[in-house]
């Protein structure tokens, strides 16, 4: 008995092991694959213009996170779900390759950035059947200036003349939009502005659909969360709440015929991305960098990039904020050295980092804004601080930062033990960990004890944002919108100014870049001016910037018409399938 | 047993009420708040955070809070989702269906299998099946549900196409008909299979063992030296002696109906109640997680209960009281 038993034992030993050896297989035959099939990588079009788009089929759209279910501009707070929406409605204005609006269901005029005059095009239809009028923005915007509006829209509303007075309840409506018509309205912002524009919340909501509902109870009503009307190229026909969505064409699309017949948006674990991507389960997905080198070993999926809007740096504390009374109120001293913070971004080996953490989907960014935005001053104009570790050790030499006790590591001028503490939030990504300990290890080499400490990402920005002294440098992204103002993000009264970035110079050219007066409409005069700020920034290195990443899209070879650049994807009427 | 059912209860309120307690003061400590992962330029600004914080009341004393909160409870209202933005009764009731009807074909898949299996290892152990049978409960208890669900996807959905690879449904369905159901119990299946793995593997082996153990008693030697026949010795005389111990699972698995699987469901997005948890907790959506806790407490103190009076059901020799 005893003796079977083991016999069985082994067989089933043997069973388990020929099973793992099947699994290995697998997984070296799609690697020797991927040699021979080329992947486009960099292409912006994803599709061979082959002929005529063909009409008809159903398009699978893939979303590696669950929605939260607020489907309406005004309401929704995370992008997975503003990714929906895009399917089935559109604001009034557009953003071009180059980030500069363009008219889509309205036209507006301005002679001195204050007053507004917006024209609506007409005969354009809410999925309902009601057409759009002038009313529908109006209510929009009342929608999101009331007190009881739970969305963090407001900042898009306030500019206007008299919102703040509506919010507070003094007054039954905007003072500052005046309706002409019902295809035509004059708007009045509070002051002149450069980005009044890009600023105003241009997306109308359907009055009629939303009649009867309180402002309070809009986002949890069905007209938000399951049966959500738009003016788009889809209609919303049925949502399986967290899981998937189904859209149908919009026949009565104002702006050209609709190809496809249908979209089925799925919601996937990102751990079945590939697998669904090579089945052709879905067609279309936005990528993690580190899912991105699988797809691109795929025959039948290409991967195409285009410039992000987000950079990532390496921040250093160098004063704490009080947020009662909007100012820095006192610098934190142990980072003040000019020379100690150059040198600490000439230690970093971003190539080199960027391709071992996001894959080559990315690239060094050398400014506070991303390249691809058009304000983005070009890398001749700013302060570069490349990889040259033998310049970071002659920099800390002259700042005084020796060693003077042999430990291998250096001193502080005053010849007291100087350690780099570097702070990096954690959320169970375990790679996270380990690029944080690069970051480090980079300043060792140059002499600069260094420790990195990993913090919950909940707690982190509240330590961040509160000036917790057990933050001294620390890691963070930010992203650029379509308005180029970086006001919010670094002038010295600004909450989220984490470095606590104090330079009066900076903020007079950042004041100067929006001001009517001295800049006009001139977009070149003020992206000097932003090219000027953005010298001055890293002339002074409050932060070190590290990389900006490329947007990244999976999309299977039956998809055509497909294009992409820095302000999103064209308009998914236009994409189509090769059946 | 009715008097003792309802002291019982009884009992629960003040067990309920301690429960929330830590569990409400425990989510408060958690680093952050709903509002902390809004962070975000293009999205909004300081302003709308620290009117929101108000608003929620986040700046108040934790005490006062939970005052706030358990009297909303007690009257019924359970609150509304930071992250959501919908009552908490709803955004359950959306989730809940899935995750019972995902709970309920699992414990199926589970019961037929244990039964079957147990009983053919108990009445023959030590062959060929019996030890297949084993080898296959200890890779089940073995391998984690993380692990077998990746490759039960990428076996069963990718490689040969057996079953979908996510959701709940096929979205092109009409609701109601047929199709729409059979088209559920198809996406239902795999992640089923891998939730009911485990409990299979040790239900299966709790059975055999007992079985066996029950077949060297004194009462089946005898049943046999009567002349019963051994078919009905097994069925009857056994294992009516050896499901007692199943059915202390059983209270148990009515708390794991409602509380939802979190891992499954993640693996093969199952919007069910589990990842719901999940997102809430990792959220700080303080309403839905406290929402879930009482439900997941109450439920377990019930199963219990249950458990508690099946046993005297199965067994007459133990007596309530």
């Amino acid at each position: 008995m005893k003796r079977k038993s083991m016999l069985w034992l082994f067989a089933m030993i043997l069973v388990l092991s020929a099973f793992l050896a099947a699994c290995g297989g697998g997984g070296s035959d799609d690697a020797s694959e991927s040699d021979s099939g080329d992947s486009n990588k960099d292409g912006e079009k994803a599709t061979e213009e082959s002929g005529e788009p063909q009409k008809g089929g159903t398009l699978t759209y893939g979303l590696d996170a669950t929605p939260e279910g607020l489907y309406n501009w005004a309401f929704y707070g995370i992008a997975t779900d503003a990714e929906i929406i895009g399917f089935f409605d559109e604001g009034l204005i557009e953003y071009d390759e180059n980030l500069q609006p363009i008219p889509n269901l309205a036209e507006w005029e301005t002679e001195d950035n204050q007053h507004f005059t917006f024209k609506f095009k007409e005969g354009v239809k809410w999925h309902n059947g009601e057409e759009l009028t002038v009313n529908d923005w109006v209510f929009a915007l009342e929608t999101i200036a009331d007190p009881d509006y739970d969305g963090p829209r407001y900042a898009n509303v306030e500019t206007i003349e008299g919102a703040p007075a509506f919010r507070a309840g003094e007054a039954d409506s905007i003072s500052g939009l005046k309706v002409v018509d019902d295809y035509t309205i004059e708007v009045t912002f509070d002051e002149p502005r450069l980005n009044n524009l890009t600023n105003i919340w241009s997306y109308p909501m359907s009055q009629k659909e939303f009649e009867g509902i309180e402002v309070a109870d809009m986002s949890g009503s069905e007209q938000v969360r399951t049966k959500p009307v738009g003016l788009g190229p889809f209609k919303v026909e049925n949502i399986v709440p967290g899981e998937s969505i189904e859209l149908v064409k919009n026949e009565d699309y104002w702006n050209g015929e609709v190809n496809l017949d249908k979209v089925i948006i799925r919601v996937i674990d990102n751990t079945a991305t590939v697998g669904a991507l090579q089945n052709g389960d879905i067609d279309m997905i936005s990528l993690q960098p580190v899912s991105a080198p699988d797809v691109e070993k795929l025959d039948n999926v290409e991967v195409v990039t285009a410039p992000g809007l987000s950079y990532y740096y390496v921040g250093f504390k160098l004063g704490k904020f009080d947020n009662d009374k909007k100012e820095i109120v006192e610098e934190l001293p142990k980072y003040q050295d000019l020379n100690l913070r150059k040198a600490m971004a000439h230690a970093i080996n971003r190539e080199e980092w960027i391709d071992a953490f996001f894959f080559g989907y990315g690239k060094p960014v050398n400014k506070p804004v991303p390249t691809a935005h058009w304000i983005a001053a070009d890398d001749s104009e700013v302060n570069v601080y490349e990889y040259d570790p033998e310049k970071a050790k002659k920099l800390l030499d002259e700042a005084g930062f020796v060693d003077t006790n042999d430990d291998g590591f250096r001193e502080d001028p005053n010849g007291e033990e100087f350690v780099v503490k570097f702070s990096h939030y954690s959320t169970g990504n375990p790679t996270f960990e380990s690029r944080s300990q690069a970051i480090a290890q980079y300043w060792e080499e140059v002499g600069l004890k260094s420790e990195v400490e990993m913090v919950e990402v909940n707690l982190y920005y509240d330590m961040v944002e509160k000036d917790d002294p057990s933050i001294e440098t620390f890691f963070g992204g930010w992203g650029t919108g379509t308005d180029p103002d970086p006001s919010a993000l670094w002038k010295a009264d600004q909450l989220w100014n984490y470095p606590r970035y104090n330079n009066p110079d900076a903020d007079a050219l950042l004041e100067k870049a929006l001001n009517v007066e001295e800049v006009g409409d001139d977009q070149d005069k003020r992206a000097q001016v932003y090219a000027e700020w953005q010298k001055t920034v890293t002339e002074d290195v409050p932060m070190i910037f590290i990389a900006e990443l490329d947007e990244i899209m999976g999309v299977g070879e039956k998809v055509g018409g497909f294009s992409m650049d820095v302000s999103g994807y064209n308009n998914p009427a236009e994409w189509y399938l090769n059946q | 047993m009715l008097k003792y059912t309802l002291r019982r209860i009884l009992g629960m309120i003040p067990m309920l009420f301690l429960v929330s307690i830590v569990v409400f003061f425990l989510a408060k400590a958690m680093p952050g708040d709903s509002l902390s992962g809004e962070i975000d330029p293009t999205n909004t600004n300081p302003e709308y955070i620290a009117e929101m914080r108000e608003k929620l009341g986040y700046n108040d004393p934790v005490y006062v809070q939970y005052y706030r909160w358990v009297t909303d409870f007690m009257s019924g209202d359970f609150g509304k989702s930071t992250r959501y933005k919908m009552p908490v009764a709803e955004l359950i009731g959306e989730k809940l269906p899935n995750t019972i009807f995902l709970a309920l074909t699992s414990l199926l898949i589970t019961y037929v299998l244990a039964f079957a299996m147990g009983m053919y290892s108990g009445r023959k152990p030590y062959t060929v099946g019996d030890n297949l049978i084993a080898g296959f409960n200890y890779a089940g208890i073995a391998i984690p549900s993380f692990v077998a669900g990746v490759f039960a996807v990428y076996f069963f959905a990718f490689k040969l196409n057996w079953f979908p690879f996510a959701g709940s449904v096929d979205i092109e369905i009409d609701k109601g008909t047929i199709d729409y159901w059979m088209s559920r119990i198809h996406h239902v299946m795999l992640p089923a299979f891998v939730l009911g793995m485990f409990s299979t593997a040790s239900y299966t082996q709790f059975l055999r063992n007992d079985l066996i153990e029950n077949s060297r008693k004194d009462f089946v030697r005898t049943a046999l030296a009567k002349g019963t026949p051994l078919g009905k010795i097994y069925n009857v005389h056994i294992l009516r002696n050896s499901i007692i111990p199943l059915v202390t699972f059983l209270g148990f698995d009515i708390a794991a109906l409602v509380g939802g699987a979190i891992i499954t469901e993640k693996i093969f997005t199952y919007p069910g109640i589990g990842l719901l948890f999940l997102d809430s907790v990792n959220n700080r959506d303080y309403p839905t997680v406290m929402a879930i806790t009482m439900m997941l407490s109450a439920m377990v103190l019930i199963g219990n209960l249950i458990a508690d009076i099946l046993y005297g059901i199965v067994d007459p020799r133990i007596r309530l009281g």
